[in-house]
């Protein structure tokens, strides 16, 4: 491993632990992990599943915000390796998806035409329970390395230690309300995506971009900034020429 | 009672299935009298600037209840709509200080305890299921569990009554309840719900309304209509399908 490398591995760990020292936003932290494991391990898209009380998995976080990448993570909810390994709470590597197209028809299909080649699937686990998984897509055929899947699996444990934070959370209703929060959180940035998308002719990735920025600049919670942007307390164009100014 | 799984079906089954004469609103209050240990079951629907009031309920005493909580301005379903479910177990003892005119008039009809779960769409709290009984005493188990499943299921002729689509809403529901649910938890819908809030200056959940309505409209999936509005081949802007004045709200 190179020492570039590893100071990059260190910064983004710290990075982690110090937004969850702050309370930050979860899915804002966990957009940031995803884009670290994307590019410390080199590989083409990262993405979080989290499965909510009736074990089905909706998209938590991801390297891209574009549509079509989270469709290719948002279809394993029906078939693939992310809930072969939700259901196992085992490892699931692919290391050429070309082969797979008995076993997720589909999701194969899909995945190779986003031009990806191999595929990982690992356990985000908290005390004896699978919570969900990391995907990790990449655009060569090949295995991960023993390093690249332990550096993989560590970032995707400090996932769900970030998911349940309160440290009184030991029972299960507890901690099924706070992923629901997760969840339901994605859900209205989605939206919040939409209405900027809408209001500033822009694509996904800008949208998120936008809001992720105003959120930053307003020392304020990713989830709220959307909560008030859905709610309308906040106009979508106020939000848009904040993100203008910034730029300018 | 049976596992989760089979309460979950039983509900979807009472939705889909159930008496054709019976609104899908009604059957689901009737499925909570049936299988939870309460007395009566109202829908009511509290949507900001648009429609108010009960759509669904098993008996003429829900259906009270509801409206003294829309004559009072008070009362727990429109608090599980600010704030997340209610349950006052008893009523009766004079501990409950919430809704003083709501209780002092349920209680003269001999209810004991009341519950309200709210339902969400499109992510927001916009309507309530409303529980009652007339023994005191809280809601446990597979009643509790079912009551938050119909609390989701009636998201659904929630959606149908704010679009005010009934007619073509229904043709569309060939589609088990719970699979229509699943349909609409897709990124694409939430995105497109976003664009189409800016393009009719709607809250999400008549825009997400729209969206569905839209979709069986033209026999095609919410996820197809999304797709066309995030590609922005669609916009339902110039949508004229809200023509009918004459389906009106209750």
């Amino acid at each position: 491993m190179s020492t570039e490398r590893e100071h990059e591995i260190t910064r983004a760990f710290v990075s982690i632990a110090n937004s969850m020292a702050d309370g930050a936003d979860v899915v804002d932290l966990l957009s940031g992990l995803t884009s670290d494991c994307a590019r410390l391990l080199d590989i083409a898209s990262a993405g979080l599943l989290l499965a909510d009380a009736q074990g089905v998995l909706h998209v938590l976080a991801a390297s891209s915000e574009r549509t079509r990448d989270l469709e290719i993570f948002q279809l394993q909810r029906d078939e693939g390796p992310c809930l072969d390994c939700f259901h196992s709470g085992q490892q699931v590597s692919v290391d050429d998806l070309s082969q797979e197209t008995d076993r997720w028809p589909q999701f194969v299909a899909a995945a190779t035409a986003a031009g990806f080649a191999a595929v990982h699937a690992l356990p985000m686990r908290l005390r004896g329970t699978t919570l969900g998984a990391l995907n990790l897509f990449s655009d060569k055929v090949g295995a991960l390395e023993a390093d690249d899947r332990d550096l993989a699996q560590a970032l995707a444990h400090v996932a769900s230690i970030a998911l349940v934070t309160d440290k009184a959370a030991s029972d299960k209703d507890t901690i099924n309300q706070q992923l629901q929060t997760a969840l339901s959180s994605r859900v209205t940035i989605e939206q919040a995506k939409g209405v900027l998308a809408q209001v500033g002719g822009l694509d996904m990735d800008q949208a998120f971009a936008a809001l992720r920025r105003y959120a930053r600049d307003h020392n304020a919670r990713l989830s709220d900034v959307a909560q008030q942007l859905v709610t309308r307390k906040i106009a979508g164009q106020e939000l848009l020429d904040h993100s203008m100014t910034g730029l300018a | 009672m049976d596992s989760i799984a089979e309460l979950r079906a039983s509900l979807g089954r009472a939705m889909d299935g159930g008496d054709p004469t019976m609104s899908p609103a009604d059957r689901l209050c009737f499925a909570c009298v049936d299988l939870f240990d309460v007395d009566g079951a109202a829908i009511s629907l509290m949507l900001e600037g648009s429609s108010q009031g009960t759509f669904g309920s098993s008996d003429g005493l829900s259906r009270q209840l509801d409206e003294f909580q829309f004559t009072f301005g008070e009362g727990p379903c429109m608090d599980a709509v600010r704030d997340g479910p209610v349950f006052a177990a008893n009523i009766a003892d004079g501990a409950e200080t919430r809704w003083p005119a709501f209780v002092g008039s349920a209680s003269a009809l001999g209810v004991g305890a009341v519950f309200a779960l709210p339902i969400s769409l499109a992510n927001s709290f916009v309507g309530a299921l409303d529980l009652y009984r007339h023994a005191p005493g809280p809601l446990l188990g597979n009643s509790l569990v079912g009551g938050l499943m119909v609390a989701e299921l009636a998201a659904l002729p929630l959606l149908d009554m704010i679009s005010a689509q009934a007619e073509l809403a229904t043709s569309g529901q060939d589609e088990p309840a719970w699979k229509q649910l699943k349909s609409l938890a897709r990124v694409e819908v939430y995105q497109a719900t976003g664009m189409v809030m800016v393009q009719l200056g709607v809250g999400p959940a008549e825009a997400l309304a729209r969206l569905r309505a839209h979709a069986f409209a033209q026999g095609l999936t919410a996820s197809q209509v999304a797709w066309s509005i995030v590609e922005r081949e669609l916009s339902l802007e110039a949508d004229t399908e809200r023509t009918d004045p004459g389906q009106g709200h209750p």
